[in-house]
């Protein structure tokens, strides 16, 4: 019960971190109905950023000036790059991500190069806050879930209870009314975007030197990111953060447990030396394709259920 | 409409390329390496050709091979992509280069191993040599062995074999885990280890043996790195590199973890900067054939540590490039020509004085022999590891030396030589 | 009759072309890079029906290309080892065709019943999984070592072995004329046209009482058979299928690949295909950045040029049809604009090599070479003039571009008049 307890709460731990990195996705797509795949790379670039700024000042300004960086990048990048493309519809802005993905991580490494950033945590919050089954928490981790949830609260507050949040969300799918009573949807649009660039940035800031600050960052975090917001249901806050936390906990149940995938074939009658292409199968355990399940998991639910666990629209 | 342009430059560059490339001396000895030169992990690449023309500059500075002629290296980029591997070489065939160089991705050098023996078999007099200089799967000097390949690197297998033979010396070892990456090289690790602990470190307990999904998808290694504090572990062997080395080290420092990592790429100086602080507070080992602290290098070897630092501001790494170099140089003049099939005679047996001790290509299985070393990383060393004149404050120091007959493994190729 | 002749000239250019051009680019590396075009051309064609025809953007389409270069790997090395029954290794891109279909079919049964961004997002969880599969199912993928394979397999009919590439080109030239006259026969059946209405409005097609998932669905499979057949004829031209032929980067490429030849026009495609492939094995010897350039292509593409290169030519076709002399007035102020463009991208791209070179440099020398003038790095000079170069063409494209565009518009007026008349 104990070793189940304990994969919970570093199941949580984790949940909360890959929500993080979501966050600004989800809150692009729930505003403005866009699917920003160069995510992962503004993380990319905040992460950099920070490295670069903290190994000036320090980490405390870099938290602010990184995100903030990011922030207006993003929104440069919608005024003049995604704007112009708007008009040709999703599929266009899509494309345009998509390119941008690829744009920002050469530039990145042409400015950084191709080696990893030795980028640390604070020395601040270096210490064990507490230990756990023999495990220490550093004040580091616990600062990243605090941070963490206060960007939920921050972003549901936001959406669902400021003027701003539902002028913003009327904005999506009544443009001409929400102008026609005075204001400016393009300009909208345009901060929507840098805040959830800037969101990137934070979590890039804040999760760069626990992941590694490293030219390969981007292609190996943008899947998971996208697997979170369209298992959670695409533009759903709270989606996205069921489906963090779910993934998290399996991740670390799947891992601590270690289950083997042979009882299912068993049933067929498989034997358990069984050879050709279902030899692979039986030797299956859970925590050999722990990373990996999320993938599955994402075409059993894009099959069962289009829209995701909380969508409140198709696309 | 700006792109049209773009191509029409891109032509322009294209024509210069090419005459500044039939332009060059028609009597060097041109060596094709075949290595990714783009993508996010150029740096690997980059800095294999760096180490390369390094070797070859010295070998010419002293008036080259054969009376005079010149070696030159020619870097091919692959982009880490199969396809583009064997379009290179084409491209080697093409310019009749004799010589390829690879070692980055076992599966690359896999596919010229296959190229090379239907194009050697398809093209007489047209034969291409493979020297293989990090790439360690141990089938290529075993089953998959063939005459065209030389491997100037330990395999899986005597690297695993020099750490076992430390682990069994080091008496802090009790408790082992053994934690790899889930593809070919991973696999080769777990194997040999299993096998070679079996024999070497009777005393040692294996408490844990798991495999993950490699190429830095694990984002969070603590609830392996909780297993691994719950079997007891006072030390992991790992073959793991990369960003599956880097998350792991931070996180076992974050999580107060305490064990010893024992190591195969613990301390590339390029990926140096990826345990960040985490990299003075591991009890990290690795095994080379050599490292800058190591005591009673040969003077050869320490002028060139100097030159490649004076002119590269990175710590000298790989010596296995310089033997190759040497060797190739070598076996040219032993052989009076650079035709690679008597140059290949010519470095079945060959010999060198490496870091170590003497170093031997074996000619049974083109399996280079030699004398290994596991080291510690910290920073209480004379000599710190630079990489491109940044200086991480850490470095390598000496546990053991294992010698030549400990990291020596039976083969099991049967060489198909050519005639 | 006059079209029908102009049309089948066209294609016996193309035989004519496709004979010839092994005899001028003669050395195996071009051989090669022409190979691979021909893979390419088939498997961008065929994605086009997806996101061109279709309006389908797919982020996983590699899958079907990859999982029948891997099946065909392994009929290959059957046929080689005596387990499998010959089949003749000229019909196996056919074979490579029905795998396509085989997994074409259920997958696109799923991800077809909507298009846009939802239709994207489960292509690109497909691709995701097939990629983790490839080293979990190790009997099939043989994990990110990927399948070997021998071509020169099985009895030689008619001397043919397969054994030099040139037969090889031969072969995927044959095939790729096949694909690409059935492919564009398609665009003309009432499919095609059934096809292009989904794309373009679905709602009203639902009214009338068409299924708009099945048509997809039968878009998607066919599109799929295609991209198996190029598979194939990829399994058989390299003699190995990797981990990354299933992965994002191939879906990827085929999408730059379309996107910049033009995805609106059928030719578009096979343009894209043609270019992106010679970049790609010539560019990259040539400079580090060749990445990021490729990326800021396809940027200025999607924002500026929706039809691609392609497009950026066909939109001249109503004039030179009409009457070539509408040219004339065009002429000077295009050079202009081409002109300014050309200068501008010099600039910018000595800066970009300039910046490149600083940053992966790894000597202290900083003499570099730039548009093989040698220049040093270090000094101020080399920065100024790009940049000064680049300020002056973009200053002089600001200049030259509402010229051309008003000549064009000018022209087109007097089509659009004539066309009244």
């Amino acid at each position: 019960m104990e070793v189940f307890a304990f994969s919970l709460f570093n199941g949580i731990l984790y949940g909360m971190l890959l929500f993080m990195l979501a966050s600004g996705l989800t809150l692009i797509f729930s505003m403005m109905g866009v699917l920003n795949f160069a995510h992962a790379s503004f993380f990319m670039l905040g992460a950099y950023l920070a490295y670069q700024i903290s190994a000036y000042v320090g980490f405390w300004p870099g938290l602010v000036v990184a995100p903030l960086i990011v922030g207006v990048i993003g929104a440069a990048v919608e005024r003049w790059g995604l704007r112009p493309v708007h008009k040709f519809g999703h599929v266009a802005e899509l494309l345009f991500t998509f390119g941008l993905a690829f744009v920002i991580e050469e530039v990145v490494q042409l400015i950084w190069g191709k080696v990893p950033m030795p980028y640390d945590i604070p020395a601040s919050m270096n210490f064990a806050a507490f230990s756990w089954q023999g495990l220490d928490y550093s004040a580091y981790r616990l600062f990243m879930l605090v941070i963490s949830v206060a960007i939920f609260a921050a972003l549901f507050l936001f959406i669902a209870k400021t003027r701003i949040g539902l002028i913003i969300q009327a904005a999506l799918t009544q443009p001409n009314i929400v102008s026609a009573l005075g204001h400016d949807v393009p300009r909208i649009f345009m901060w929507t975007f840098g805040f959830g660039c800037a969101l990137a940035g934070l979590a890039g800031v804040i999760g760069g030197n626990v992941l590694g600050t490293e030219p390969a960052m981007a292609i190996t975090l943008g899947p998971i990111v996208f697997v979170v917001i369209v298992i959670g249901g695409l533009g759903s806050l709270w989606g996205a953060l069921v489906a963090a936390l779910f993934i998290g906990i399996v991740d670390n149940l799947a891992i601590s447990y270690d289950l083997s995938f042979y009882p299912l074939f068993a049933v067929f009658g498989v034997e358990r030396d069984v050879t050709g292409i279902m030899q692979d199968l039986v030797r299956l355990t859970t925590a050999s394709i722990a990373p990996v399940l999320p993938y599955f998991l994402l075409v059993l639910i894009l099959i069962v259920r289009p829209r995701g666990l909380f969508g409140t629209r198709d696309v | 409409m700006g792109k049209l342009k773009l191509a029409v430059g891109v032509a322009g560059a294209l024509a210069v390329g090419v005459a500044s490339l039939s332009a060059l001396a028609a009597e060097n000895i041109r060596i094709g390496l075949i290595e990714p030169l783009s993508g996010p992990i150029a740096a690997i690449g980059s800095e294999a050709l760096d180490n390369f023309n390094h070797a070859a500059d010295r070998v010419n500075a002293r008036g080259g091979v054969l009376g005079g002629r010149k070696l030159e290296i020619i870097g091919l980029d692959n982009a880490m992509k199969a396809e583009k591997t064997t379009e290179q070489l084409k491209k080697a065939v093409d310019m009749g280069l004799s010589y390829v160089i690879q070692g980055v991705g076992s599966n690359h050098a896999l596919n010229i191993i296959k190229f090379l023996d239907k194009h050697n078999k398809r093209n007489p007099g047209k034969e291409i040599v493979f020297l293989n200089h990090s790439a360690v799967t141990t089938a290529f000097t075993n089953e998959l062995c063939s005459f065209w390949h030389f491997r100037f690197d330990a395999n899986v297998d005597m690297k695993v074999a020099a750490l076992v033979t430390q682990i069994s010396r080091d008496p802090g070892v009790e408790k082992l885990y053994l934690l790899n990456q889930n593809y070919a090289y991973g696999k080769s690790f777990q194997a040999a280890a299993n096998k070679l602990l079996k024999e070497r470190a009777t005393d040692v307990e294996l408490v844990g043996d798991e495999l993950i999904v490699p190429f830095g998808k694990v984002l969070d290694f603590t609830p392996y790195i909780a297993k691994i504090k719950a079997s007891g572990a006072d030390t992991v062997l790992t073959g793991n590199w990369g960003p599956d080395l880097h998350r792991f080290v931070k996180g076992a420092v974050d999580s107060g973890l305490g064990a010893t990592f024992y190591t195969v790429y613990g301390g590339i100086p390029s990926s140096i900067g990826g345990y960040g602080d985490a990299g003075k507070k591991v009890n990290l080992k690795q095994v080379t054939e050599m490292h800058e602290n190591q005591d009673g290098l040969p003077e050869d070897l320490r002028d060139y540590m100097k030159s490649y630092i004076e002119a590269y501001e990175s710590t000298w790494y790989p010596d296995r490039y310089r033997w190759l170099i040497e060797q190739l140089a070598a076996a040219i003049d032993a052989a009076g020509t650079a035709d690679p099939i008597p140059v290949a005679g010519k470095l079945e047996g060959m010999t060198f004085p490496g870091p170590l001790g003497e170093v031997k290509m074996r000619a049974d299985d083109h399996q280079m022999q030699m004398p290994l070393v596991v080291s510690t990383l910290t920073s209480d060393v004379p000599k710190h590891l630079i990489y491109k004149g940044k200086d991480f404050g850490i470095g390598f120091k000496t546990d053991g030396v294992v010698e030549r007959a400990d990291t020596t493994l039976p083969t099991s190729c049967q060489m198909d030589r050519p005639g | 009759m006059a079209g029908l002749a102009r049309r089948s000239g066209i294609w016996l250019a193309a035989v004519a072309v496709v004979l010839v051009l092994p005899w001028i680019f003669s050395s195996g590396f071009a051989i090669t890079t022409l190979n691979q075009m021909g893979v390419l051309i088939i498997f961008s064609l065929a994605y086009n029906m997806l996101l061109g025809q279709g309006g389908m953007l797919s982020f996983g389409h590699a899958v079907y290309f990859g999982l029948a270069g891997y099946s065909v790997a392994h009929v290959l090395n059957g046929i080689g080892a005596g387990t499998l029954p010959y089949v003749p290794v000229s019909l196996l891109p056919l074979v490579g065709g029905l795998v396509g279909l085989l997994f074409g079919i259920p997958i696109g049964f799923v991800s077809t019943r909507r298009a846009g961004t939802v239709f994207a997002m489960i292509s690109l969880g497909f691709a995701e999984m097939m990629t983790a599969l490839t080293l979990i199912l190790i009997v099939f993928f043989n994990g990110e070592e990927g399948v070997q394979t021998d071509r020169w397999a099985g009895p030689e009919p008619f001397g043919i072995t397969y054994g030099p590439d040139i037969q090889v080109y031969y072969l995927i030239a044959a095939w790729c004329l096949l694909a690409t006259l059935a492919m564009y026969a398609l665009t003309h059946t009432p499919f095609g046209r059934m096809s292009n209405a989904v794309r373009d409005n679905p709602e009203r097609l639902q009214f009338v009482g068409y299924s708009t998932h099945r048509v997809r669905w039968l878009a998607f499979a066919l599109s799929s058979f295609f991209a198996g057949m190029a598979g194939a004829l990829h399994a058989l031209n390299v003699e190995h299928v990797g981990f990354e032929t299933v992965g994002v980067g191939q879906s990827g490429l085929v999408l730059f690949m379309v996107w910049i030849g033009g995805a609106r026009a059928f030719i578009g495609p096979i343009f894209g295909a043609v270019v992106i492939a010679f970049l790609n094995s010539n560019l990259s010897g040539i400079t580090e950045a060749w990445l990021l350039y490729l990326g800021i292509l396809f940027m200025v593409t999607v924002m500026f040029a929706q039809g691609g290169l392609s497009g950026l030519i066909l939109m001249h076709e109503s004039i030179w049809k009409t009457d070539v002399r509408l040219f004339r007035p065009m002429v000077r102020p295009y050079a202009l604009g081409i002109g300014a463009t050309i200068v501008a991208c010099l600039g910018a791209i000595g800066l970009i090599e300039l910046i490149y070179f600083m940053s992966t440099r790894s000597t202290r020398d900083t003499g570099t070479s730039l548009y093989s003038v040698p220049v040093d790095a270090a000094s101020l000079l080399p920065w100024l003039v790009c940049a000064g170069v680049a300020a002056l063409g973009a200053e002089a494209c600001r200049r030259a571009y509402r010229p051309m565009a008003a000549s064009y518009a000018d022209a087109i007026e007097t089509v659009k008049a004539g066309a009244a008349r």
